[in-house]
Formats: C-alpha cells, sequence, structure tokens
C-alpha cells in the first residue's frame, strides 16, 4: 500500500486544472494563470483532462449551474476550489492539492452536487456546455429521444443536401474563450449554419478590469497615461495569446502571456519592450498563421461602422489575421507610452479609447463586437469560427457599465 | 536482407518503444516548460511530466457518457498503440527486426491506416459533438497526407527494387536514400507527424475542440489513448531511418547504435519543429498536399523510377 500510495502521490502533485471563469473575474483569472505557470501545473482543455476544478470570479444569480455541471463531469479523484479576488490565488491552489494528495478515502473534495457519479458527458459542446437539447427537444418531428436524448434533427446544408443538424451551446467553459460567453449554435458537420449570442450579465461590482484606467479618469479620479497604455498593451496581449492559443500555436501564445504579466506586474519598459518586437516579429514572420488565418471573420470598415464597432476591430478593416497584426501594432504603440506620467484626460479626443474601442459611446464597445459576431460565424467551420470569436474577443466584463450606466 | 531477431525481441519491442515514448514526451515537456517560462532557468524539471501525467491518469476513474458507445471508443483507444507496435515489428533495429516479411513497407503502411480508423472510432465512441468533431477531422487529415505519403514509401520501395524493408536498407549501403530522394525523404516526415495526430497536424485533438477526439476520455483511456499516439510518433519517426536514412550504416559505430542515435536525431527534430508552427486545418493543407506535394512526390518517384531503369 505505500508504494502505491506515493505513486499516487507523485501523480497528483501537478493536477490538470480546469478554469471556470466567471464575467467580472479578469484580474483573478490573470492571478490564477500566472500562479499556474509558476507551478507547472497544466490548464486543462476539458473536465475529462481535468483532476482540479477552480472556479475563477463570482457569478451573478444562477451562474452556478454551468459550473456545477463541470464539476459532474470532472473523473475521480477530484478536487474543486474557488477564488474570486487575485490574493486568494495560492490558497485556492494550495486547497486543491491538498484534497487531491489527501490519503485515499478522505473523501473527495469540495461539493457534491445533485446527480453526483453520474457521468454526463451526453451530447453537448464540451465543457460547460450542458443541455445541450433542452431548448430544442419538443419540436422534433422525424424522430423520438433516444436514451432520453433527442436525435439530431435535419435541414437543408449548403449546397442543398438534407443534413441532420445539431444545435449547441459553445461554451461558457471553454479555453481560451471570452468568459460568460455562450454561443447558441447549430451545426452541420461541423459548420455552423446559424449562431446566437447569449450572454451571462456579469456581476456589476467593479470596474471592467481592461477599461479601468479610462472609466477611473472619466469619473474624475487622477490617472496616468502610463498606467492606461500599461493596461492597453496587457489587454492586447492577452487577446493576442488566445488568438495564437486556438490557432494551435502554444509557444508564442505562452510567451504573450509571460509579457502580459510582466506589463502589468510594473516592470520596467526596456526590460520586455525588446522580447515585444521579437514576439511580434515572429508572429509576422509566420506564413503559415496568415495562410491559415486569412479570410476568417471578414469585417470590412464600412460594416464594422454599422455595428458600432471602433477600436482596433475598426482600424483592422479586415480579416482575423489583420486584427492580430493591429493587436501588434497597437500593442507596441501602447508599449512606447508606459513610462508617460502625464495624466490621462477624461475629455481629450485619444484619451477615451479603451483596448476594445471608445468608452464614451452609447453602448460598450464589446457589445458592437457581439453585435457583428452571429453574422461572422455563419457557414463557418468549428475552428475557424474559434479563431473568429478569438480575433474579436470581446470582453463581457465591460457590459456590466452599460446595466449600470 | 536483415536478419530476424530472436523471439525475445517479440516481448522486447513493446517496452522498448515505451521507453523510447517516455524519452520524447519528456523533451517535448521540457521544451514546453521553457517556452512557458514559469521558473526560469528550471525547464528540466519538467522531464518527468509524463510519467506524472501517466500515474495520475492511472488512478483516475474512467468515464462515461450518456448514450455513448464505450467499447467502439475502447476499441478505437486500444488500436492506436497496437497499430504502433504492429507497425514497429518491422523496424530494424541495426539490420535485424522482429521480422522482415516481403512486403514490409506495405504492411507498416497498413498499421498505419489502422490509426485512421483507431482516432475516428475513438472520436465516435462517447457520443459527444466535439469528440466526433475530432475524430472527422482525422478522416479529413488521412485525405490530405495519405496520398503524398504512399508516394514516398513507394518512392523509397522503388529506390531498392524491393518491398522487403530489410532490403531497402541493404539498398543503402553507398548512398542515403535521403540523399537522391530528398523529395520524398521530406514527405514522409511531414506524413510521420500526420500520422500521428502530432502537431502540427495535432487537430484532431485539438485544443480548440477542448481535446477534440480526446476530450471524453479520462482515466486508463486517456492514457492508452495518449501514450498511442506517441509509440505511433516513435514508430514513424523511427521508419524514417532504415527508409531514407540508411538504418544501421554507418562508420565505427554498431549498427544499433547508429538506429538509435538517427532515430532520436529525426525525433528531436521533429518535436522540437513542432514548435515553430501553429496546428495545420485540413481544409487548407489539402490543397497544398494535392496541387504541390502530390505532383512532387510524382516527379521524384519518375526521376527515381529513371535511375533505377538505367542502373
Amino acid at each position: 500500500m505505500g508504494l502505491r500510495e506515493a505513486l499516487r502521490r507523485i501523480g497528483t502533485r501537478h493536477p490538470a486544472v480546469l478554469l471556470a471563469v466567471h464575467p467580472g473575474g479578469t484580474k483573478t483569472r490573470l492571478a490564477v494563470e500566472a500562479g499556474l505557470r509558476r507551478r507547472g501545473w497544466p490548464v486543462a482543455a476539458s473536465p475529462a483532462a481535468a483532476s482540479g476544478l477552480l472556479v475563477v470570479g463570482s457569478g451573478g444569480a444562477g451562474a452556478g449551474e454551468w459550473t456545477d455541471a463541470l464539476w459532474r463531469q470532472l473523473p475521480y479523484p477530484k478536487s474543486r476550489s474557488a477564488v474570486t479576488e487575485a490574493e486568494g490565488v495560492e490558497t485556492a491552489l494550495d486547497g486543491l492539492l491538498r484534497t487531491l494528495t489527501a490519503p485515499a478515502g478522505a473523501g473527495v473534495a469540495g461539493h457534491v452536487g445533485p446527480g453526483e457519479g453520474e457521468a454526463r458527458g451526453r451530447l453537448r459542446a464540451g465543457p460547460g456546455g450542458h443541455g445541450a437539447h433542452d431548448a430544442h427537444a419538443a419540436h422534433l418531428p422525424h424522430a423520438g429521444p433516444v436514451a432520453g436524448l433527442p436525435m439530431a434533427e435535419r435541414a437543408d446544408d449548403r449546397d442543398g443536401l438534407r443534413l441532420d443538424r445539431l444545435h449547441l451551446p459553445l461554451g461558457p467553459g471553454l479555453a481560451d474563450w471570452p468568459a460568460g460567453l455562450v454561443l447558441d449554435v447549430a451545426l452541420q458537420g461541423d459548420v455552423v449554419q446559424h449562431a446566437e449570442v447569449r450572454i451571462t450579465a456579469p456581476a456589476a461590482e467593479e470596474l471592467p478590469y481592461w477599461d479601468e484606467p479610462w472609466l477611473r479618469a472619466a469619473r474624475g479620479e487622477e490617472v496616468g497615461r502610463g498606467a492606461a497604455h500599461r493596461r492597453c498593451c496587457a489587454a492586447h496581449l492577452d487577446s493576442i495569446a488566445r488568438l495564437l492559443a486556438v490557432s494551435g500555436w502554444p509557444d508564442p501564445a505562452a510567451r504573450a502571456r509571460r509579457l502580459r504579466d510582466a506589463v502589468l506586474d510594473g516592470a520596467p519598459g526596456q526590460e520586455w519592450g525588446a522580447e515585444l518586437g521579437r514576439l511580434g516579429r515572429r508572429v509576422r514572420r509566420s506564413r503559415l498563421l496568415r495562410e491559415l488565418t486569412a479570410g476568417l471573420g471578414a469585417l470590412p470598415g464600412a460594416r464594422a461602422r454599422r455595428f458600432g464597432v471602433t477600436g482596433p476591430a475598426l482600424a483592422a478593416d479586415g480579416d482575423a489575421y489583420d486584427r492580430l497584426l493591429t493587436w501588434l501594432d497597437e500593442a507596441a504603440l501602447c508599449a512606447a507610452g508606459v513610462d508617460d506620467d502625464r495624466p490621462l484626460a477624461p475629455h481629450g479626443q485619444h484619451d477615451k479609447q479603451g483596448p476594445r474601442g471608445r468608452l464614451d459611446g452609447p453602448r460598450p464597445p464589446s457589445q458592437a463586437l457581439l453585435d457583428a459576431l452571429p453574422g461572422l460565424l455563419r457557414g463557418a467551420e468549428f475552428t475557424s469560427a474559434r479563431v473568429i470569436v478569438a480575433s474579436l474577443d470581446p470582453d463581457l466584463d465591460e457590459l456590466a457599465v452599460a446595466a449600470h450606466g | 536482407m536483415a536478419d530476424t531477431a530472436p523471439v525475445w525481441a517479440v516481448v522486447l519491442l513493446p517496452f522498448a518503444l515505451a521507453a523510447a515514448a517516455v524519452l520524447v514526451a519528456g523533451f517535448d515537456a521540457v521544451l514546453a516548460a521553457a517556452a512557458e517560462g514559469g521558473r526560469p532557468g528550471r525547464p528540466l524539471r519538467a522531464a518527468p511530466a509524463p510519467l506524472r501525467a501517466g500515474l495520475r491518469l492511472l488512478g483516475q476513474q474512467p468515464r462515461r457518457t450518456t448514450a455513448g458507445d464505450p467499447w467502439l471508443g475502447r476499441i478505437g483507444i486500444a488500436l492506436v498503440p497496437v497499430a504502433a507496435v504492429l507497425a514497429g515489428a518491422v523496424l530494424p533495429w541495426g539490420f535485424r527486426a522482429v521480422t522482415d516479411p516481403v512486403v514490409g513497407v506495405v504492411w507498416f503502411n497498413a498499421m498505419e491506416a489502422l490509426a485512421w480508423a483507431a482516432v475516428w472510432l475513438a472520436g465516435w465512441g462517447p457520443n459527444s459533438a466535439l469528440s466526433l468533431v475530432g475524430g472527422y477531422r482525422f478522416l479529413a487529415q488521412g485525405l490530405a497526407y495519405e496520398l503524398p505519403h504512399m508516394l514516398a514509401l513507394t518512392t523509397a520501395a522503388l529506390g531498392a527494387e524491393s518491398l522487403r524493408v530489410g532490403e531497402v536498407v541493404a539498398g543503402q549501403r553507398g548512398l542515403w536514400f535521403a540523399v537522391w530522394m530528398p523529395v520524398a525523404f521530406a514527405v514522409f516526415l511531414l506524413s510521420a507527424l500526420a500520422m500521428a495526430f502530432w502537431g502540427p497536424f495535432d487537430h484532431p485533438l485539438g485544443r480548440d475542440a477542448a481535446g477534440g477526439a480526446a476530450a471524453e476520455y479520462a482515466g486508463v483511456d486517456r492514457l492508452v489513448l495518449l501514450a498511442g499516439r506517441w509509440l505511433l510518433l516513435v514508430v514513424t519517426a523511427g521508419f524514417s531511418v532504415p527508409l531514407f536514412l540508411g538504418g544501421g550504416h554507418g562508420p565505427w559505430l554498431p549498427a544499433w547504435a547508429w538506429t538509435l542515435l538517427k532515430t532520436a536525431a529525426v525525433l528531436g527534430l521533429l518535436v522540437a519543429g513542432r514548435r515553430l508552427l501553429p496546428t495545420l486545418r485540413m481544409e487548407r493543407y489539402v490543397e497544398f498536399a494535392w496541387t504541390v506535394l502530390v505532383p512532387l512526390t510524382l516527379l521524384q518517384a519518375l526521376a527515381v523510377a529513371i535511375v533505377v531503369l538505367e542502373r
């Protein structure tokens, strides 16, 4: 028994952790990602691959439902922990590990939800895509349920054939996915026929993390331009990291994340400026990345303006690849200004531009991105859809501001 | 012609392949840790990560999904390492393989094709949309890479005028095939990656689809699938040595050492090279494969055929 116990402990010392991020939890998420990197723990892409579930941020009413569903899908032995403040990350991670390495028989960790033990990986959009069929179960013309699940219905596809059509929710628990976003998609094969955006509104207690400096300045607080530039640079690096990760290029994605954390830590510009340049050159040099992302989610300027898009997505005036390049450009521009200690002018023309667009418009910039999204997804293949979402990277934290005006 | 190894080699083969797979996975983990840069200067500590992950999976409860077909999925999963080991049987160590049938090259290719079925079944089994997407991605991948791959295999066999692996090795006594069949060699390396659905051909298990074909597997199921993938990578990369790099031929060192060195070099190249490239999507790669690689490999085969006829 001693040997088995020892092997079990070795095996669980670096658990794979699945992150369930609630909207509004950006700051905590960044701290969690940095903490996991320090410990060398992998971030799991699906519940099946994870040993620990870490719920990040605090959701509003009913937000526990999808995290409970995720938790039920984790295989035993498993452990669950929650963190709402960036300061609590180390404690939460230690907590995860403690339960996992506890002697066998000490029980599984955390919270035991209803329906525990019954693995429920039914036809669903991966992690978090629970209740895939509930909404569509009622009106199926040609088939009854099989094993309690409805069959896929059929519809005309783009070539005029009648093919199975499957309704799935994508999100909210996917890796490298905007927190709080759920896309209800109808898939034929792996082609998105139709997509609708469903939003989990963030609990509006704090200012959205990425827009914080500009919004505080608009409220009349004194915010340095350098701090705003730092935040903008880090926001773009975060988006770049997600897009690269979704494109299956983990190395530069990890580099972008590391840079992002260095920028936010307040490290002086000369420490990471050169590294940022190298990352930009490496990404630009990749012809393959261009081949793979060019033409996806084309959003010409005129159309973007119609949706009210401002910021990088408008400036890019093109497809996913153009948006990536725009982020790289703007990140470099912002990096050049981090040592600017003049205050941000609340009424200056250029000082109302957050990482995702103008913050003084009638709606938060991410709302415009979300409005543009379904049209861009129609007809996209599954991966392309993921790339398109990542290339817009709407920040649902911003919607809290809209709710509160 | 190569000798057939003694019977104990049959028992040894899976273990030797597994040991090689663990080493390669460890090397990859070190590279990944260096890229992550979590603890500066200590990426080497990540080397045992694959073993740790294996232990973790061994102690984990397998998962079942609603209305899934667990046996279909498990057959698929089990076929991955089985295909790898069976393909490894014709792999000569030095000049000795576990078996050296007259149609060794075809046998190897057939075992590789088994992996198609394996991944597709593994993706189909759990009745889960993302894992099915992953399974189908591998079929699309097969359509894209298999044609140039088979032409590359054919070219090597043509150069040796035999489908027996031992004779392909013997045919390279003076000059490695890689030297005068560079296109076939390069295409074979590409398809070795594709065969093992290892990056940049890792789309079937893509992170964007929450792990694709592997999305729903936990515990031993997951371990067998992922370990089988490393075995496949080792075997396909290892097969480039007898096919194109002269097998055990080389000065000073014994034949087995040359095989080992060359295999290690190819594996190192493939694993390190993966980090330079984003994941290839087959709906874009297939165009390149059919309009560029197929004609190139055909020309290569033509050139080799002319040389062989003139010989």
